[in-house]
């Protein structure tokens, strides 16, 4: 089949990501397997804890796991049949839980996906234009004041943050519940709490681009040439100033998923950072490898997006 | 658009703008107390006194008591003295590969680019808090294998940065009029990919050593990190969050410590701006 | 330029309003008949071995047994029942009358299926009683027993002999539906936060008030604290011991109290060389300042361990004992006499050893680190070396069992069955217990126990008790450090709230919420 065939962005944006997606699963699959089995500690002791709670662990239990999981299994036979269900779409079942992975992943993981774009979104709408409007008058008042406050905001950590908008929102002002999760309004709180500290990034970042623009000879010269602001802004400065904004927006989704840990234990969020960071705790082998699945495939949808929205806003890309 | 783009020459500027000297003397005057408070105060970060739990400040205590009655500033001294040393440790172990390579993959394109690319995107992809906890995990009981897998994660951002910089600015007049003339890559790099990435590259820095800090505090938060009763910037939040009515004034003070450093460090980058 | 500026910035801050304005002030309509309860419990599955809790707690499931506030086991789904002679055959009586959620009948089959279930389960606590066989037998369900075993009904009251209907389980015996005979049923089951329970019209008992119930689980006390004060809960069990002293001094929600058989102890390796002369063990004890770990971190100055059951366990509470005291200067003489010398570096030796040890303890506990930090630097003060090792709660059974646990910090719950005899054997027993002893038996405390499982005499239980504890109290295998207490915060709209110290029940059958 000739290359005539295959529209271009196919070519370079959507196979080379189907390879990375298959790269990412195989990757995933492999070193999880092995850190796991590096990590200190009995597992069946874990995965006894992570089941019965403090109270309850004891050798007896301890014991009993074993011998229901076969935990003696060699690795390398235990990474093949790993492969082999993966191969079959089963992620196997949960150790603590005894329910299929899937099942688990699909009810935290949709929850987190909910979060993370609401945060998302919520940044994109207090970041960006204020970054753009502090880098288009440098020094400014408001361009002092947000550096005052980005670097104020990415200072508190994500619990501090909360707990903050917690009180204020919840507490004195009752407009939203505290924590919890089911309705709509108990998104408010700790979506806010994760778009505020990445707001904080992408303002910062949209200044720097939004000044470098403002300051370029082809910008001074739509001034010249008697556009006014907002047309200048449209025509020269707002694919240029985008670019670095979405290029950054891939990365910070990896901020997002350290944030969401926290976040989640502190709104009793039900997500997939909680449900990993168990896992691990707990030695729960399926889990971990399903969630990082999930994790890494769901990162390389979003960056598919990031590069076709690149090549869209910048067309050399896509040349280059 | 492509005529459009004539990139800006740098004008050289004085280094000293009125910021960055804001910028230098505050990040000087965290320096010094972190480093000058033991020879001046005479405390132990670890004594306790639990008939001081959560004090208030006094003369003799100016920051005050923590949660088990520990003097705050020899706590937030150490911790600086720790945190500091180990955020830049980090931003720079972060910092130096993921732009070297992301030069390199913009500059070379082609298989180079791909290859470093698709690592550094598995890597990416890969969730960095699992990592940082398997890290962890396994590296048992140190504090800098704690922001060494932290920059495991980091770095990827410097490159992605860099990469998509330089591969615009590899393509512009400047740049390929400075080839023809016969100009080596070092200078090229110097003279107009530097100038160009130099202050997002000093803004993400900033915001790495803050973000290297907020992952500790984070990783604390769900127990896994720095072993108590060491004094870290992120534990500290972490163990006094739960005194944030009791004593705000204790759980203030290592926020207010980041969010004078991140200041500091961004004023010192923000200016550098043309 | 300024009005751009303004304009660009009244759209973003707009669409933050719009988007948050959506789900704004539309507050989750709770009406006066729902009840929001938050608890620090996680849902792990249907199974009772592993989230048995959270189902006894909430009311949809229930156990042949019941027990009153002191611990006296009361009939529940048995109605009565019999021991013969030898101790050995128990006859239960099923309660006539009671239905399951799923409309059939409780019958002696299949409380015998659930039970054997229980028994047959890893984690199961049933299996740790000395148990034949379970059978059902006409109206009664008879239990033989290898040896006379006189916790039983306690054992039987434990959330993982729950009774659940036989659809609940798969062919495989895993539970597939919680199918329970209590007063509420299982509504809306979304593991690991949440699930609802609803009225169950068919109850036997007294008709709970509430129809519905929410149960919320929430990790972080900060969290709880919180949900009780801006009044999104009803009932929020278990307080950190800042939000509940911020709590007791509003006016915002009441806040119920009450201890429970629960203690914080260390749990010493015997066999190590530095702590095998009790002389030393002593000294670790006297160096301990329980009041001030009592007073700065659990806030509650009388939660100082003097001995290891608090004095609301009346039977296990020995007031005859002299109780453990902070003594540094007596510390320090025992461990001069035990032949420990201060080296260079001010840490003990003895024979060419420095005194360290590790001290292992598990954060899931939150105050268990804090008070770790505590003694280490406690300890520190008589010259021992300590190196804190916050990790996962399995490495204390895990160490246990290689030999290598020095120190563990714990925090045991002796009400694991309502009688405290339960956990002391299997904490006690002479080759040591995962969560107890270690490297450590004494004869005549060994015959006490084993006197003590066996008799159902209540003085010559209370001899044989007080006796146990002495000896306990003398060798010190574990040095209790602090007791705890239960705390809940309850709305101020809600009458009849109570706080159980079993840690069975939130009582939700018995609460009314005014509107």
């Amino acid at each position: 089949m000739s290359n005539h065939f295959i529209p271009p962005v196919v070519r370079t944006v959507i196979l080379p990501r189907l390879a990375q997606a298959v790269m990412v699963a195989l990757l995933v699959g492999v070193l999880t397997f092995i850190l796991v089995r590096s990590l200190p500690g009995d597992m069946a002791y874990r995965i006894a804890a992570g089941r019965y709670g403090y109270d309850m662990v004891d050798t007896a239990a301890a014991d009993a796991v074993r011998r229901e999981l076969g935990l003696e299994q060699p690795a390398l036979t235990a990474l093949g049949s790993w492969l082999w269900d993966i191969l079959r779409l089963d992620f196997g079942n949960s150790l603590i839980s005894g329910a299929p992975v899937i099942k688990e992943i699909v009810h935290q993981f949709g929850a987190t996906v909910e979060l993370s774009l609401a945060a998302v979104l919520l940044s994109l709408l207090i970041g960006p234009p204020l970054g753009v409007l502090a880098g288009l008058r440098p020094g400014g008042w408001l361009d002092r004041v947000l550096l005052v406050v980005s670097s104020g905001l990415r200072s508190l950590p994500a619990f501090v943050l909360g707990l903050l908008l917690i009180i204020l929102l919840a507490r004195e002002f009752g407009w939203f519940p505290a924590a919890g999760h089911g309705s709509a309004s108990n998104l408010a709180l700790p979506a806010l709490t994760l778009a505020l500290g990445l707001a904080a990034v992408s303002a910062r970042v949209a200044r720097d681009a939004m000044l470098g623009v403002a300051q370029s000879p082809y910008y001074a010269f739509g001034r010249t040439k008697g556009l006014s602001e907002r047309q200048v802004f449209a025509r020269h400065g707002m694919r240029n100033v985008a670019v670095p904004i979405v290029t950054y927006l891939g990365v910070q989704f990896v901020y997002l998923i350290e944030g969401v840990v926290v976040v989640e234990s502190l709104f009793a969020w039900p997500g997939i950072g909680h449900a990993l960071v168990h896992a691990i705790f707990a030695r729960d082998v399926p889990m971990i490898q399903g969630t990082a699945l999930v994790m890494g495939l769901m990162f390389v949808v979003l960056n598919t997006g990031v590069d076709l929205a690149c090549r869209w806003l910048d067309p050399r890309v896509a040349r280059a | 658009m492509a005529a459009d783009l004539s990139l800006p020459l740098v004008a050289e500027r004085s280094f000293w703008s009125t910021q960055r000297i804001i910028g230098v003397a505050l990040l000087a005057a965290i320096v010094a107390f972190a480093f000058v408070t033991p020879f001046v105060f005479d405390g132990s970060p670890t004594r306790q006194s639990l008939r001081n739990v959560l004090g208030a400040p006094t003369v003799l205590e100016p920051l005050g008591y923590d949660h088990l009655g520990r003097s705050m500033l020899a706590r937030m001294s150490a911790a600086l003295r720790l945190s500091l040393g180990l955020a830049f440790l980090s931003v720079i172990t972060a910092a130096v590969p993921g732009i070297a390579l992301g030069i390199l993959a913009a500059w070379k394109g082609g298989w180079t680019d791909r290859l470093i690319s698709l690592v550094a995107d598995a890597f990416l992809a890969l969730p960095g808090l699992l990592l940082v906890l398997m890290f962890i995990a396994i590296v048992q009981d140190a504090p800098w294998a704690l922001y060494v897998g932290i920059s495991l994660v980091l770095w990827i951002e410097y490159f992605r940065l860099t990469r998509s910089i330089t591969r615009a600015l590899v393509l512009s007049p400047a740049v390929q009029a400075s080839q023809l003339l016969g100009f080596g890559p070092l200078y090229i790099v110097r003279r107009h990919i530097w100038p160009e990435i130099a202050p997002l590259v000093l803004t993400v820095g900033a915001f790495g050593a803050a973000s290297a800090i907020a992952a500790i505090a984070a990783l604390s938060f769900v127990s896994v990190g720095v072993r108590p009763p060491t004094p870290e910037l992120g534990l500290m939040m972490t163990e006094l969050l739960p005194y944030y009515h009791e004593a705000p004034h204790a759980l203030l003070q290592p926020v207010v410590a980041v969010f004078l450093l991140i200041l500091s460090l961004n004023l010192i980058a923000g200016s550098n701006s043309r | 330029m300024f009005g751009k500026a303004a304009s660009i910035l009244s759209v973003s801050v707009g669409a933050l309003v719009i988007a948050l304005g959506v789900s704004g002030p539309v507050r989750a309509a709770s009406g006066a008949e729902v009840f929001n309860v938050v608890a620090p419990f996680e849902v792990k599955s249907m199974e009772p071995s592993t989230s048995g809790d959270v189902f006894l707690r909430t009311g949809v499931a229930e156990t042949l047994v019941d027990v009153d506030e002191n611990g006296k086991p009361l009939p529940a789904l048995a109605e009565r029942w019999e021991v013969s002679d030898d101790g050995k055959v128990w006859r239960f009586f099923v309660l006539p009358g009671v239905v399951f959620h799923d409309g059939s009948n409780l019958t002696a089959e299949s409380i015998t299926h659930a039970l054997n279930v229980a028994l047959a389960r890893s984690g199961g606590l049933l299996a740790k009683a000395p148990i034949e066989s379970i059978a059902p037998e006409g109206e009664t369900v008879v239990v033989t027993l290898k040896q006379p075993f006189a916790p039983l009904l306690a054992f039987l009251a434990h959330n993982t002999t729950q009774i659940l209907a036989p659809a609940s389980y798969a062919a495989d015996d895993t539970v597939v539906k919680v199918i329970g005979t209590g007063p509420f049923s299982l509504g809306a089951f979304e593991p690991p936060l949440k699930f609802s329970v609803e009225r169950f019209d068919g109850y036997w008992g007294e008709k709970p008030a509430i129809a519905k119930a929410n149960y919320l689980a929430a990790g972080r006390g900060e969290t709880r604290a919180l949900l009780a004060e801006s009044g999104d809960a009803d009932y929020v069990l278990n307080l950190d011991p800042a939000s509940r002293v911020r709590l007791e001094k509003g006016d915002k929600v009441d806040v119920l109290s009450i201890a429970i058989p629960r203690t914080v102890l260390l749990k010493v390796n015997a066999g190590h060389p530095a702590l095998k002369d009790v002389a030393t063990r002593q000294a670790l004890s006297a160096a301990i300042d329980r009041e001030g770990i009592a007073t700065a971190i659990l806030r509650l100055p009388d939660a100082g361990a003097t001995q290891l059951f608090p004095p609301s366990v009346g039977t296990w509470h020995n007031k005859s004992i002299a109780p453990l005291a902070y003594d540094i200067d007596k510390a320090k003489a025992l461990l001069a006499e035990a032949g420990w010398t201060p080296g260079n570096d001010g840490v003990l030796e003895r024979d060419g050893t420095r005194f360290a040890v590790t001290l292992t303890t598990y954060p899931d506990r939150p105050e268990l680190p804090l008070i770790a930090a505590a003694l280490q630097e406690q300890l520190r003060e008589v010259g021992i070396a300590a190196t804190i090792n916050s990790t996962n709660s399995s490495e204390i059974p895990a160490k246990h069992q290689d030999g290598t646990l020095e120190l563990g910090l714990v925090a045991r719950n002796f009400a694991l069955v309502p009688d405290p005899i339960g956990t002391i054997l299997q904490d006690y027993p002479p080759q040591g217990g995962d969560w107890g002893a270690l490297n450590w038996s004494n004869a005549e405390f060994n015959a006490a126990i084993d006197a003590l499982s066996r008799t159902a005499d209540a003085s010559e239980g209370q001899v044989l008790r007080d006796k146990a504890v002495s000896i306990l109290q003398a060798e010190l295998p574990v040095i209790p450090v602090a007791w705890y207490q239960q705390t809940a915060a309850v709305s101020k709209k809600v009458e009849g709230a109570r706080l159980d110290p079993f840690e069975r029940s939130f009582g939700l059958a018995k609460v009314r919420k005014a509107p």
